[in-house]
C-alpha cells in the first residue's frame, strides 16, 4: 500500500496523498463517505433477499400455523438465545474494534476483531451442534423430510424456511469471517490510523446486518406460539 | 467521550455507550424469551416483530452509527419502506383471497370452446393442435 502511495506521490507533484487515499477522490471525508454510500446500498439489496424469505415465511406461517408451531418445538430455543447472546457480544466487540481504528490504537482493534472471529466461530459451532441434530432426527426441508410420528402434517414447510433463511443467514456469517481476517491482517500490516479507516468501518456495518438478521430470525424460528 | 479525530466530520462514540447498548440489547433478549411464554392471542408475532424492531433499531442506530449519519439512514430506511410494501401487499392479497377468481375456479374456463384442456392448444386459433382450422 505504502509502495502505492509513493508511486501516486511521483506520478502528481502538485499535492501531496494522506496514505490510503486513492488518487480519484478529493479528500479523506470524501472518500470514506463514497465507500459507506456503497455499503449501504450493498445492505438494502441483502435486506431485499432475506425480506423474499422472510415474506415467504409469512405466507405460509399465516396458511399453515399449527403445522408451524407443532414444528418449532422441535428447536431448542437455549441454543437460539445463547447464540443471540454471542451476535451481540461478537456485534459489540466489531464496533468496539472501529472506535479503536478511529482512536489509532492498533493494538486493541486486532484484539478486538480476532474475539469477533473468535465468537463468530462459536455462533457456527452452536449452528452445527443445531443442524446435525436436525439431520439426525430427519426434520429436513420439503421432500428430504423423513421425522416419524407426527400428529400434525405439513411441518416439513416450516424446516423449508427454518434451513433456507438460517442457511443463508450461516453463508453470511462464514464470509463475515473472511471479511474480518481480511481486515485483521491489514490492521496487522499497520495500514489503518485515526485518518484511515474505512475498511473497518465497511466491514462493521455488514457484520451488524448479520446481527441484525439474527434478531428477527430468532423469535421467529424459535419462540413462534 | 469528547474524543475527536482529527477528522471531525465523524462522530465517535465510546465505548461507555457502547457497553450500554450492549447490555440494552442482551435484557431485550431476555424480555423476548420472557414474552414468548405469555399468550397475547394472536399479537404474538406482532409482540416477538416489535420487541425485535426496537432491537434492531438500537442496533442500526448506535453500532452502525446511523444516528449521526443522517443520508445513510434515509437509503436504509428507504429499503425498509420497499420490504414494507412488499409484504405488507403479498399479505393483503393472501387474506383478502376469495375462490372466485378464475384461477382458483374448479370448472374448466370456457374461454377456448372446443378445445379439451390439459392439451396443446393451437394460439392463434384456439382450436386443438392437429385439428383443421377453423372455417
Amino acid at each position: 500500500m505504502s509502495d502505492v502511495t509513493t508511486t501516486v506521490h511521483t506520478d502528481h507533484q502538485d499535492h501531496a496523498h494522506p496514505p490510503g487515499l486513492q488518487h480519484h477522490f478529493t479528500n479523506m471525508t470524501q472518500q470514506f463517505e463514497a465507500a459507506k454510500l456503497g455499503m449501504w446500498l450493498f445492505l438494502v439489496t441483502e435486506v431485499l433477499l432475506f425480506g423474499g424469505l422472510f415474506v415467504g415465511y409469512g405466507i405460509m406461517h399465516s396458511k399453515h400455523p399449527e403445522a408451524f408451531v407443532a414444528a418449532h418445538h422441535h428447536l431448542d430455543w437455549r441454543l437460539g438465545a445463547l447464540n443471540t447472546i454471542v451476535l451481540l457480544l461478537s456485534s459489540f466487540t466489531m464496533v468496539m474494534g472501529v472506535w479503536a481504528a478511529q482512536t489509532g490504537q492498533r493494538k486493541k482493534l486486532i484484539a478486538f476483531l480476532l474475539l469477533t472471529i473468535i465468537l463468530a466461530m462459536v455462533f457456527m459451532g452452536v449452528k452445527y451442534v443445531e443442524y446435525s441434530h436436525k439431520f439426525h432426527e430427519g426434520l429436513l426441508p420439503g421432500k428430504f423430510y423423513s421425522h416419524q410420528g407426527d400428529t400434525v402434517p405439513g411441518q416439513f414447510m416450516f424446516f423449508s424456511f427454518y434451513f433456507m433463511m438460517t442457511g443463508l443467514h450461516g453463508i453470511h456469517v462464514l464470509l463475515g469471517i473472511v471479511a474480518i481476517l481480511w481486515i485483521t491482517f491489514r490492521a496487522w500490516r499497520g495500514h489503518f490510523s485515526a485518518q484511515y479507516y474505512g475498511p473497518v468501518d465497511i466491514v462493521g456495518l455488514y457484520w451488524h446486518l448479520v446481527d441484525l438478521i439474527w434478531i428477527y430470525l430468532f423469535p421467529l424460528m424459535y419462540l413462534i406460539s | 467521550m469528547s474524543n475527536h479525530a482529527a477528522d471531525h466530520a465523524h462522530e465517535i462514540t465510546g465505548p461507555k455507550t457502547y457497553s450500554m447498548i450492549l447490555l440494552a440489547l442482551i435484557v431485550l433478549t431476555v424480555i423476548t424469551v420472557a414474552a414468548a411464554r405469555f399468550d397475547f392471542g394472536n399479537m404474538n408475532t406482532v409482540v416477538a416483530i416489535l420487541i425485535a424492531s426496537i432491537k434492531g433499531s438500537l442496533v442500526a442506530l448506535f453500532f452502525m452509527h446511523l444516528r449521526h449519519d443522517k443520508f445513510n439512514a434515509v437509503v436504509f430506511v428507504l429499503g425498509l419502506f420497499f420490504l414494507a410494501v412488499f409484504l405488507i401487499w403479498t399479505l393483503f392479497d393472501i387474506s383478502t383471497r376469495k375462490t372466485v377468481l378464475p384461477s382458483n375456479l374448479k370448472q374448466p374456463v370456457q374461454a377456448f370452446p372446443g378445445a379439451p384442456l390439459n392439451k396443446p392448444i393451437r394460439p392463434s386459433t384456439g382450436q386443438p393442435l392437429g385439428a383443421p382450422p377453423a372455417q
